[in-house]
């Protein structure tokens, strides 16, 4: 069965943005609540400083901690579907349970105060929807969390499934340069101008995704937490620095 | 005959009037924004996500728990001294736990939704199903425990049998509601096998406020006006719980800030330096709402004086709510990834609307409480313990 995974090269990556934004244009999500995101850290004290950054989608994880607390079954692990953790926003409830117990931060209630002013709900008001951005994606799926997010659920990334699903059945890899599968890459990955970001069938033995982890050691985030993320990344700085308030360093 | 209840008069139809009025004043308030703006009118965000409603929720069920726990002294255990506050706990037990689920239906995003998709998708690894399972059964079985007392039927077989089951629910409902938050790893400030204990002995401390200040409250204030049993156990047994339950609090509370200091974790050691310690509120809730009311109940010669006990109860209430507030907040504090949009600990104060629904809650408890003493006899006891212990009659 096919397991989708994501390999990000972090020697590679930029910290340009270009898959935040292509993510918020393709899923319409609320500005600064990105489903994707880059967070940039600075580690050290003089003279050992250094400015690292840190792409950071859901990682769609094996053991998902969101899906055993939802008291609704709204939030689902979907393995016909690759393993993608979906948000069925029919049974939501905006307990926001699921929040608490994502160690990865990667989930957002669009019902709350603005990210980012002006409130675009309020520039772009909605019929019966949150908003009414000026583009829209046409493809919308409420069991799966895609589409314009209604008040009172929670929302999060989906691998971009309204495109990965449209895949030929049994590819081992959707990538950008492959002609044949370029319309199927999620945004994020299609987008990358370095090439920093990889996806394909961890369930494949062949495909470029299991390569790059075998070869350049691939690491999952918070690998404690025991959730097995189906995102890897590579490179030095695929670490997560500890928190450190700005008084102590 | 009001036996020295002042609120059977026009004083308990006042206060139901004047309590019913600032629910309804501050469930409009609270009603009017969320139609308006919906849940932007909270300070909550995706970062930190349960704010103040839920501690206020977090607050009222607990001490709802507590409650249920003396009322199960005598009713399940034999400690007669207690009789005198058995039916008031089962009462205010009840009705504290109402109040918490409507501050908390006003918090979810689809509170209706959730009358169908929780039966009908059975998730039973979800800790906060069984908050729904517990707590309902915990809800029925205080009524029907309530309707027993209310057809003076203490001590029949199924009066005993569904005070057990009550006390089991009470228990099932607040250590599971500890579990909610003690199980998440991923939020180390929670993350304690030893949380149910915690919360079972803070319940028993904000419901021992709660019954005292209540009773209190009913007989004006005045020790002399209660049934000579019920002074009884003013004087007496009372008091020395309250030392004993506030102590076991103090020292959980102890021993959770001295491993959060020495611990080198920045998510529970930050908590504790920069985010609790830090605060003057927490400071004051701490050591006047908690460290000091224990003090006193140590003192054998102030702890049964009536006005002490009041201090105590209300001290022990505002504190108790700053512990629960600071426990839900505390917990989310920490970003989990610090960067771009977090350099420092997560800020956050609770909004206008958000305090409505804290005062809309505690209002409703009034209303419900007033129109309790008026319409319903809270100090009835067994005809075999009134003879026994005092000549007053029930009214
Ligand atoms: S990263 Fe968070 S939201 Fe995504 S699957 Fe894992 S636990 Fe769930
Ligand atoms: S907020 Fe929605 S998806 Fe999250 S735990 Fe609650 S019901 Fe489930």
């Amino acid at each position: 069965m096919t397991k989708w995974g994501m390999v990000i090269d972090l020697d590679k990556c930029t910290g340009c943005q270009a898959c935040t934004t292509a993510c918020a244009m393709e899923n319409n999500t609320l500005p600064g609540e990105n489903w994707q995101d880059v967070l940039f850290y600075h580690e050290g004290t003089y003279p050992t400083a250094k400015l690292t950054w840190l792409p950071r989608p859901c990682m769609q994880c094996e053991n998902p901690s969101c899906v055993t607390v939802c008291p609704t079954r709204a939030t689902y692990k979907d393995d016909e579907a690759g393993g993608i953790v979906f948000v069925d926003w029919n049974k939501c409830i905006g307990c926001k349970y699921c929040m608490i117990a994502c160690p990865y931060g990667v989930r957002f209630y669009a019902d709350e105060q603005p990210v980012v002013e002006p409130d675009v709900r309020d520039v772009f008001p909605g019929e019966g929807q949150l908003w009414a951005p000026p583009y829209q994606n046409p493809e919308s799926d409420a069991r799966r969390g895609i589409g314009i997010q209604p008040k009172g659920v929670v929302s999060k990334c989906t691998f971009c499934y309204h495109k990965v699903s449209q895949a030929p059945e049994g590819v081992a890899d959707l990538d950008e340069d492959n002609p044949e599968t370029k319309e199927y890459v999620p945004a994020c990955v299609r987008t990358c101008p370095p090439k920093a970001r990889y996806f394909g069938d961890l369930d494949n033995p062949d495909s470029e995704v299991n390569r790059l982890i075998a070869d350049k050691r691939g690491v999952r985030l918070k690998d404690h937490t025991g959730n097995r993320p189906q995102v890897y990344y590579l490179g030095s700085g695929a670490d997560v620095p500890a928190y450190d308030p700005p008084s102590d360093s | 005959m009001n036996n020295g209840n002042i609120l059977k008069g026009p004083l308990g139809t006042g206060l139901l009037i004047v309590s019913a009025a600032a629910a309804i004043a501050a469930f409009g308030y609270a009603m009017l924004d969320l139609m308006a703006v919906g849940h932007r009118s909270f300070n909550t965000s995706s970062q930190m996500p349960w704010g103040q409603p839920i501690a206020t929720y977090l607050y009222f069920a607990l001490a709802s728990s507590g409650l249920g726990m003396i009322a199960a002294l005598p009713l399940v255990f034999g400690f007669k001294q207690f009789y005198p506050l058995a039916k008031r706990s089962i009462y205010l037990a009840f009705i504290i736990l109402i109040s918490g689920m409507a501050v908390l239906a006003m918090e979810l995003g689809h509170v209706f939704r959730m009358l169908w998709v929780i039966p009908f998708n059975l998730q039973i690894q979800s800790a906060m199903f069984w908050m729904g399972v517990f707590y309902v059964a915990d809800l029925l079985f205080l009524l029907w425990k309530f309707q027993k007392m209310e057809g003076r039927e203490w001590d029949s077989r199924t009066s005993r049998q569904i005070g057990i089951a009550s006390f089991l629910a009470v228990l099932l409902a607040s250590g599971n509601l500890a579990l909610i938050f003690g199980m998440m790893s991923m939020r180390p400030f929670w993350f304690d096998g030893l949380m149910p204990i915690y919360f079972y002995l803070t319940a028993v401390a904000s419901g021992l406020a709660a019954v005292v200040f209540f009773t209190y409250l009913a007989y004006g204030f005045r020790r002399a006006a209660m049934p000579a049993a019920m002074r009884a156990m003013f004087e007496g047994p009372l008091p020395k719980l309250f030392a004993a339950v506030l102590g076991g609090t103090v020292l959980f509370i102890a021993v959770r800030a001295i491993t959060g200091l020495y611990t080198n974790n920045p998510e529970i050691h930050l908590v504790w330096r920069d985010f609790l310690f830090a605060s003057p509120v927490y400071q004051a809730s701490l050591w006047l709402g908690i460290v000091l009311p224990f003090a006193i109940m140590l003192m054998a010669g102030l702890r049964g004086n009536p006005a002490v006990q009041v201090l105590v109860s209300m001290a022990v209430f505002a504190g108790l709510f700053a512990e629960r507030y600071f426990f839900v907040v505390g917990g989310q504090v920490v970003p989990l990834f610090r960067g771009t949009w977090e350099w420092g600990l997560i800020e956050y104060t609770p909004s206008l609307t958000e305090w409505a629904l804290t005062i809309m809650g505690s209002a409703m408890l009034f209303a419900l409480y007033a129109a309790g003493e008026r319409f319903l006899n809270l100090s009835a006891m067994p005809d075999d313990f009134l003879a026994a212990n005092g000549s007053e009659a029930t009214a």
